[in-house]
């Protein structure tokens, strides 16, 4: 069977270019390695409830802003989105608490309130947010921070929200910390119900224009003829050719793919290969005992001291978290599911790399006991007894990524982007083949805007 | 490292990475014919400089890289 286009993983990017080319009336292939689809907006069910991986809220989803107008296309806005509180970011920081409002002036005035001596470096910021250009990923976004905000303190304010990105100070261009935190200035969202009804919209966008998406069908291998990928081989025997391949999987991972094609030369391999990867999360998935806790339309993040900036190299134990409320589903106001999400670097978990899911050992289960304890400890400055509400309690690490995701060293959000680097860590979507492409949060933005943003450009190269 | 010692290396690290004769790597040759380069692997070469020297080739002094030994020049003068 010959198809127009062959998507190697079908994570949000994969699935995104899969529907936006099958509705372009191309006829499209996604391959899924695993049993199950969605990459990091899959989710799973556990005694009755679902439990997400990595879709928490959403930003730019109101009338005229970025995102809307992409998942106009993709058919996404008939989903039930609803709009979070007007305060939608709730910050502590040393026991203060500040808010984020929704909308640009309302944010910075909201702020301004708390610390009217920077009213003019708030309306400065977040005009700045307004007027990102490709030039920020070559401007720190500490630095630019730094020069913006004489108060340390409302530097770490602004910046609590953003562990949603990898917060690191040498790194982190302006151009990926403010695509971060602007969408959700301008509007934020989540959804009622979990990331597969993201996951199978989609899916049914690319069946119902006449395209497959098959789990279970692991890519081994590409092969080259005149300079173009032809076909890909599965683990399972299987073969498929395409006129065009996009891969949604970590390049490192889709260069194991390419060994055999002489177009691509060492060079290439080498530095995808050698790219950096972002920190992990570490996770802890709470069921709460009906009636115990009502709903809260807005996220929470707690951090013991002003320490943004550093704290994911220093979180041992958990200085920081932030809390998600998932929306309830049934007409009542209380809440049965909460996500506490902390940065955890792969040094971390690396001493069980060589384990399998399940089979980690005493040891780990040990370290993944003591960092629920200090996220719990920490969400409870703001959800008194917490503790006490708990009725189950999963977690999940950098390793639980990596296998279940195939993120090498279980980055959160794929290769680390470098503002002192940006021609070697910004990626063309582009490859030295010119009919295999890239998507997905490695190559330029993560984030399910940057993502979707990412699979409009992969996708303009084949139908412009 | 002396200018030798960097041409020495760099020669042998570029006809590995680019998979080419390092004979054809001369010091008056031009860059980019003899790596067949475009937009893309530009990217690779300044990749294997940096991560062997620790050098980065901004993106404005870029076009003055022309020949082989301008790129010993740019290497020799920058490296720390």
């Amino acid at each position: 069977m010959n198809y127009d286009v062959l998507i190697i993983g079908s994570g949000l990017g994969g699935l995104e270019c899969g529907a936006l080319l099958a509705k372009r009336g191309l006829k499209v292939l996604v391959l899924e390695r695993s049993n199950q689809p969605g990459g990091c907006m899959q989710s799973f069910r556990r005694g009755g409830l679902r439990y997400d991986t990595g879709l928490h809220y959403v930003g730019g989803l109101a009338p005229g802003q970025a995102v809307h107008k992409a998942f106009a296309q993709l058919g996404l806005l008939d989903l039930p989105w609803e709009r979070m509180d007007e305060e939608f970011d709730h910050i502590i920081i040393g026991g203060r608490h500040f808010t984020f409002h929704q909308g640009y002036e309302a944010f910075a005035e909201g702020l301004a309130k708390d610390f009217p001596h920077q009213r003019e470096a708030l309306q400065s910021y977040v005009w700045r947010l307004q007027h990102i250009t490709a030039a920020d990923m070559e401007v720190s976004a500490y630095d630019y921070l730094r020069q913006t905000f004489s108060d340390e303190l409302l530097l770490n304010v602004v910046s609590a929200a953003a562990m949603k990105t990898e917060l690191r100070r040498e790194s982190l261009p302006l151009f990926n910390f403010a695509h971060t935190c602007a969408s959700y200035i301008e509007s934020s969202w989540r959804l009622k119900g979990d990331g597969n009804l993201l996951v199978n919209k989609l899916i049914s966008t690319i069946q119902e224009a006449g395209g497959e998406v098959r789990t279970d069908s692991k890519v081994v291998r590409l092969t080259e003829t005149d300079g173009r990928i032809t076909s890909a081989a599965c683990a399972d025997g299987q073969s498929y050719e395409a006129e065009w391949f996009i891969s949604d999987i970590h390049p490192a991972v889709l260069c194991q793919m390419l060994e055999e094609c002489p177009s691509v030369r060492k060079a290439f391999r080498r530095r995808m290969e050698a790219a950096e990867n972002t920190n992990g999360m570490f996770t802890v998935q709470l069921a709460i005992k009906p009636g115990a806790l009502r709903y809260f339309a807005y996220n929470v993040f707690v951090y013991d001291e002003p320490n943004v900036w550093t704290m994911a190299e220093e979180n041992n134990p958990v200085k920081g978290v932030m809390i998600s409320a998932r929306t309830p589903e049934d007409e009542t106001d209380t809440l049965r599911q909460i996500d506490l999400l902390t940065p955890m670097p792969w040094e971390e978990c690396k001493a069980w790399a060589d384990t399998k899911v399940g089979r980690r050992g005493d040891g780990y289960k040990a370290l993944c006991r003591q960092k629920t304890e200090q996220c719990i400890a920490l969400a409870e400055q703001y959800i008194p007894g917490l503790r006490g509400m708990v009725e189950q309690c999963y977690t999940s690490t950098p390793l639980t990524y990596r296998d279940y995701l195939g993120s090498p060293e279980g980055g959160a959000f794929g290769m680390r982007k470098d503002c002192r680097t940006p021609m070697l860590s910004f990626h063309s979507v582009g490859t030295p083949l010119p009919n295999l492409l890239l998507t997905g949060q490695s190559i330029i933005l993560p984030g399910i805007e940057g993502v979707t943003m990412t699979a409009f450009e992969t996708c303009s190269r084949i139908t412009p | 490292m002396t200018r030798e010692e960097i041409i020495a290396e760099i020669n042998a690290e570029l006809a590995e990475e680019f998979e080419i004769d390092e004979a054809a790597i001369t010091p008056d040759a031009p860059i980019y014919q003899t790596l067949e380069l475009d937009s893309l692997s530009l990217v690779d070469l300044i990749g294997i400089v940096q991560t062997k020297y620790g050098v980065l080739i901004s993106k404005a002094e870029l076009p003055t890289i022309k020949t082989f030994a301008q790129l010993y020049d740019y290497i020799e003068q920058h490296q720390k």
